[in-house]
Parts: structure tokens; sequence; C-alpha cells
């Protein structure tokens, strides 16, 4: 998988790059727009990911080109305005989802991997880590055989964590998701922080090994290896 | 280009003297009007009067002319620039005035003229005098005439001009004595806009508690004086507000700021494990965290205060509002052992965006769920009030707010208990933004607090509607 990352911050460039290797992924990075738009018709990719705000050539006007030539590849776009407005301009140009800067990055990557997904039949994964299963339709979950008592807000979160099992899960991505809340202004982080204290104590507490874990400063995961 | 002076004053003086200038040039002419009409009404009477006394003089001459008899001497040609002439009414002249040097006083005379009553006209000689003429039929013994007698107006135009020359020495004394009055006038009525003006550029943004000395604020100039202090004392309290939002928000983006710096540099000062290393990253990616949290809400206020945010507004219950709510933050309260009641109405709908309003009853719960004491219980209670208002009030059993912290809570930044509440991870803006949300909608927010007595806060919403159909949407309590 090849992802293109057009950002002229170097900090920023080098830790998507590396992040984004980490994860396996073939990256190249592009300083401006111009060069941008010089590999993205030069070569192939699987993503680009776009900052908007770009010397040489504003992003907007790389990802409208790009679009009238007719380039499929899933497009990214980073954004520091955080205003409704350029996000409609960023989408009607022909992006595929937009991330508003500052991203946390466990973020990042469920959005490439969602736009890496898309338009490809996805394989229904069971919703299973280690001895822990969830059935969705019954909202049943079991662990080690045993059936977990769950609230229903106990069990969207942990169902959120197991469909991104193996990543980490940022805190943002949870208060949308699953608290559908947009604003990062509402006070949600102790709500959550009590809920996970919640599902600890029914689902791993009673078991040696434990699955949810926590990532300080970035979020959660749930993850079978200790 | 039009002439324009350039202050008021000036402008105020040539207004002055033009207005005084027509009405006296409309003086002059009604008055030159009546004076010519009521000369040349005495012209005419006088020609009238003479034309009987022609009458009286006529005599015949043997040679089929007409002379003109004097009855004493001097009358024979009456006076300088009185014209006679006789003619026959066969067209022929029988007598004219020496005076007129044998110029015709018009032609041979018609058959109508001076059957009638006479009637004096102008008419122009053919050396260009004006002369009043008037003329009528008489007989000299058997014979009928026509008399035409004439006066030159040459003294009429005379007194005439006479009387404008008067005016027209007059007049512009009278326009240069009414431009300097009016312009010591119009510089003593603009006097105190100069001081004004002369106070008010030494008011700068660093001196905006100056305000302006009103002399007599009953006066028009008093009242623009009193309008400008109230400006000033607004623009002044801005100013004051945006001040210390700037030192506030400067401090509380140093205080994480500083925690990240302090807590990589301790780090960095020797060998550590990889276990420490990953703890002190963590802990400075959760200051900034903090510091996103703080951006992400100063921003939306700023965007509220640049009014940029567009409400999705729907009729909805605010009893169900209040319900998501509370099952949004109701664990916090669990943990707790409090209890969070929900009282009310579920008919009584506001037009609110649903989720703006449901952030700012979050803040005050989540508020509420802070600062009160374990085991306590927290009461939500849906009223209507007067005025078609709906109040909400969240009443909480915590330690209440003293007195002189009141009328702040709703401030930007603004703690009661500075260190205790950035513990607790808030941001100092929770009830700024609820606040902010209200009035957004149209509302108000009070509080009403005493110390060891718990606080209510009350929020009121104008009434959208009363729906018989009542809305239980919304979570559990």
């Amino acid at each position: 998988m090849r992802v293109l990352v057009v950002e002229d911050e170097a900090k920023v460039a080098r830790a998507l790059r590396e992040g984004l290797e980490r994860e396996k992924y073939e990256v190249v990075v592009a300083p401006n727009g111009e060069e941008g738009f010089f590999l993205v018709n030069a070569e192939e990719f699987d993503l680009v990911i776009l900052d908007l705000m770009l010397p040489g050539r504003d992003g907007l006007q790389v990802l409208s080109t790009l679009r009238k030539r007719g380039l499929q590849t899933p497009v990214l776009i980073l954004t520091a305005r955080d205003a409704i407005e350029d996000r409609v301009t960023g989408l009607d140009k022909g992006a595929d989802d937009y991330l508003v800067k500052p991203f946390a990055f466990p973020e990042l990557l469920a959005r490439v991997r969602a736009l890496l997904r898309r338009g490809r039949t996805e394989q229904s994964q069971p919703l299973r880590l280690a001895d822990l299963e969830m059935d969705v339709t019954a909202r049943k979950a079991r662990r080690h055989g045993q059936v977990v008592d769950l609230t229903a807000r106990e069990f969207d979160l942990l169902e959120y964590l197991l469909r991104h099992k193996e990543q980490v899960v940022s805190r943002e991505m949870l208060a949308r998701n699953v608290w559908k809340e947009t604003s990062r202004a509402t006070p949600l982080d102790n709500v959550m922080d009590v809920h996970i204290n919640r599902l600890r104590r029914k689902v791993d507490d009673p078991y040696d090994r434990k699955l949810i874990h926590t990532v300080r400063g970035v979020g959660f995961v749930l993850r079978a290896e200790e | 280009m039009r002439f324009r002076p350039r202050n008021v004053r000036s402008r105020l003086t040539l207004w002055y003297v033009l207005v005084l200038a027509s009405l006296l040039a409309l003086y002059a002419g009604v008055a030159s009007s009546f004076l010519f009409l009521s000369l040349r009404e005495d012209f005419d009477q006088n020609l009238l009067q003479d034309l009987e006394t022609v009458e009286g003089m006529l005599a015949k001459e043997p040679n089929g002319l007409v002379s003109l008899r004097a009855s004493h001497p001097d009358a024979a040609e009456p006076r300088i620039g009185h014209f006679i002439e006789v003619w026959s009414t066969e067209g022929s002249l029988l007598y004219r005035s020496a005076a007129l040097q044998d110029q015709a006083l018009g032609g041979s005379p018609g058959r109508d003229e001076g059957v009638h009553d006479p009637i004096p006209a102008t008419v122009r000689l053919p050396n260009g005098t004006r002369v009043r003429l008037a003329s009528s039929v008489y007989h000299v013994e058997d014979r009928r005439v026509v008399v035409r007698a004439a006066y030159s107006e040459e003294r009429l135009w005379q007194e005439l001009g006479e009387f404008g020359e008067v005016l027209l020495l007059g007049f512009p004394i009278a326009l240069v004595l009414a431009g300097f009055g009016g312009y010591a006038l119009a510089r003593k009525a603009l006097a105190p806009i100069d001081s004004m003006a002369t106070q008010a550029k030494t008011i700068s943004a660093e001196r905006l508690s100056d305000r302006l000395s009103i002399e007599n604020p009953e006066d028009e100039l008093g009242k623009l004086g009193a309008v400008f202090n109230d400006t000033l004392a607004r623009l002044q309290a801005a100013f004051d507000q945006l001040r210390r939002f700037t030192a506030d928000a400067s401090h509380e983006l140093r205080t994480p700021l500083t925690a990240i710096r302090s807590v990589g540099e301790v780090a960095l000062q020797d060998q550590r494990s990889p276990e420490e290393y990953r703890d002190v990253i963590g802990s400075m990616l959760e200051e900034v965290d903090r510091l996103t949290r703080l951006s992400e809400s100063l921003l939306a206020l700023s965007r509220a205060d640049a009014g940029h945010v567009q409400l999705q507004r729907e009729d909805i219950s605010l009893l169900s509002v209040a319900r998501e709510a509370s099952s949004l933050v109701e664990v916090l309260a669990e943990e707790k052992r409090q209890r969070i009641d929900i009282e009310g109405d579920a008919c009584l709908l506001v037009s609110a965006d649903r989720l703006i309003l449901r952030q700012a009853i979050v803040n005050l719960l989540d508020n509420a769920i802070k600062y009160s004491p374990a085991e306590s219980r927290i009461l939500v209670r849906l009223q209507s009030g007067e005025e078609k208002q709906v109040l909400l009030d969240v009443i909480d059993q915590g330690p209440g707010i003293p007195s002189e912290h009141q009328p702040y809570v709703f401030d930007r930044f603004y703690r009661v208990d500075k260190a205790r509440t950035r513990e607790w991870g808030g941001t100092g803006l929770g009830l700024s933004i609820t606040r902010w949300a209200i009035e957004a909608h149209a509302g108000g927010i009070t509080v009403k607090s005493e110390e060891g007595q718990g606080s209510t806060f009350r929020i009121s919403l104008p009434l959208a509607k009363y729906s018989s159909t009542s809305q239980s949407k919304g979570g559990s309590q």
C-alpha cells in the first residue's frame, strides 16, 4: 500500500512517515503542492494525505486539478482551519475524508484504514479477541464462555474497541462514535474513564489475561498480548 | 465643483447671509412694485385731470385746425413731459404739443379710440421715451375730435431708481453685519463642540476611563456628550474584558506548556528505562490533550462571539434534552453515589439546537456532580414560568458559591476555587459556553446560591409550544 503525504511542516511530515511505516505502509513525502502534484501524476498511489495549507500550490487547488484529470485515488485532507466551510469545499472538490489539526494519530490511522478498505467487499470479521466474543445482534458478550452482563453504553464501548482491536482508539474517536458527541468542549473524559473502569471490572478483573489497556495520553486499546 | 466651506461655522454664516439676502431681495422687489404702482396711480390721476382740462381749452382755428387756448398763459404747455395731440375722427392731425417735437403719440385714431372712459396705458414713442397715454373723444363746437394726453414716465422711473439706490446702498451693509453677527453666533454655539473634540482627542485606548465634561446635560450638545460618554463606557468595559480574557487565556495556555516543558526536560536529564520514557511521553500527551481541548473551547467561543454558529433549531422537549444530558454524565454521579432526579412536564417544547442545548445542560450537571458531596441529590426541575418562558433549574447540595463570586461565575476562566477545578481537568470555560448557548437561544441563565446551602442554576428559554403528545425521548434517570 503506497501512501503519498503532501505536508510542508517537516516535523509533522516525519511523524506521519514514521507512524505510517510502522503500520507497514510505503510512504512518500512531498514537501509542497507542486511536488505533490507532480508525484501524483507520475506515480501510482493508493491514498493521498493532503495538507490544505501548502506553500506554492494550495492543497484545494491540487485536489481539484487531480479530480479534473480523473484520478480516483482516495484523498484525506488535513486542515488547521476548523471551519465547516473549508470542509465542505474540500469535500466538494473531491476529497474523501478530512481531519482537523491537531489530530490524534490513532484517528488518522483509522481514517486511512477506512479509506483503503472503501470500495472493497468487507469481509465480516468475527467480533472475537482471545476468549472474548461479542454477538452484536443478540447484544451478548462472552468471556471464556461466560456471559458478561453489560449496560447498553458499556456494550457499545466494548464493541467499538473490539471492532478496532489491536489499534489504539483515541478519546475523540470514542466521544464521537460511542457517545455521538461532536464537541470536544463537552466534559466527557471523566465519563469515559468511569466506563472503561467498569468495563475492566467486568471483562478483565476476573481473568488473568488482561485485554483492555490504557495508552497514556493517547487512548485505549483492546489487545490480547501483554 | 461646488463651493463648500470646510467648517460648519463658515457654512452656517454663509447660510445666514444667503437667507438674509434672499429675504432682502424679496422685500426690495415687493416694496418697489408697491411704490411703482402707487406712483403710477397718482400719475394716471393727474393725466385724467389734464385730459379734462385740455377739453376746456380746445378752440377751433379758422384754418380747420384746433388750438389750445390757455385761460392763463403758463397753462398752455402745462409741464415738461406733458404731451397733447388732437385728431379729427377722419384721421387728420389737428394739434400736437411742441414738446413732442413732431413725434406721433400713435397714428390716426381707430374707430373706437376714446369712445369709452379713458384708461391710461403705457406706449413707447419713436425716440424710445415711455409715456402714459389716455385718450377721449370731445366736441369742438360741432366737430368730433379725439384728444390724446400723455406724460413721460421718466419721472416715475427716476423716483423708483432713487428708491433702488437707497436699498442697494443699505443691503451690503446689512449683509456684512449679518455675516459678522452670524459668524460670531455660530462660533459661540459651536464652541462646546470644539472643546469636546479637544477632550476626545486625548482619550486613547490607554486612557479610556476619561470622560467628556458636560455643562448642560439637557441641551443637544449635552445629550451628544452623554451618548459619547456612554459609548466610551461600553468600549472601556469591552477593552477591560478583552484584556482580562487575553491575560487569562495566556495563563491557561502557559500552564500545560510549562508542564510539558518541565516534564520533558527532567526526563532528558538522565538515562531512563523505556517504561519510564513511555510514562513521560504519556504525561506530555495528556497536557497536549488539555491544550487541544482548551483551544477548541476558545475557538467555539470566538466563533460564537463572531456569530458564526448556526443553530439547527427544532421544537424539542426540554425535559427530553435534560434526560439525554443526564444520561451522558450519570455514571459520574453513580461513582459518587449521587442521585440525579429529573422532574417536570415533557410537553414543554423549546425551539433549540439539540446538541448545543444538551451541552449547556451537561456542563451544569457536570459542575453539580463535581461540587456536590457524595450521596447527595441533584435535582433537575422543569416548569413553565411567566411570559411564555420555560424554566429549568439544576439544584445541587454542594457548598454553594460565595456571594462575592456569584456575579462572575459565567465569566471566561473565572474559577471560584482555582486550584481544585484545574485539578479536575476543567478548562474554566464550561459555564461561559453554557451561558453563550442559552443566550444564543434568546434565553437567560442565573445562579442563586448561599454558602453551605447548595446552588441553583436557572435556565430560562422561550416556550415554543405546548405539545400534548409528549416526546419522552432520551435516556433513563
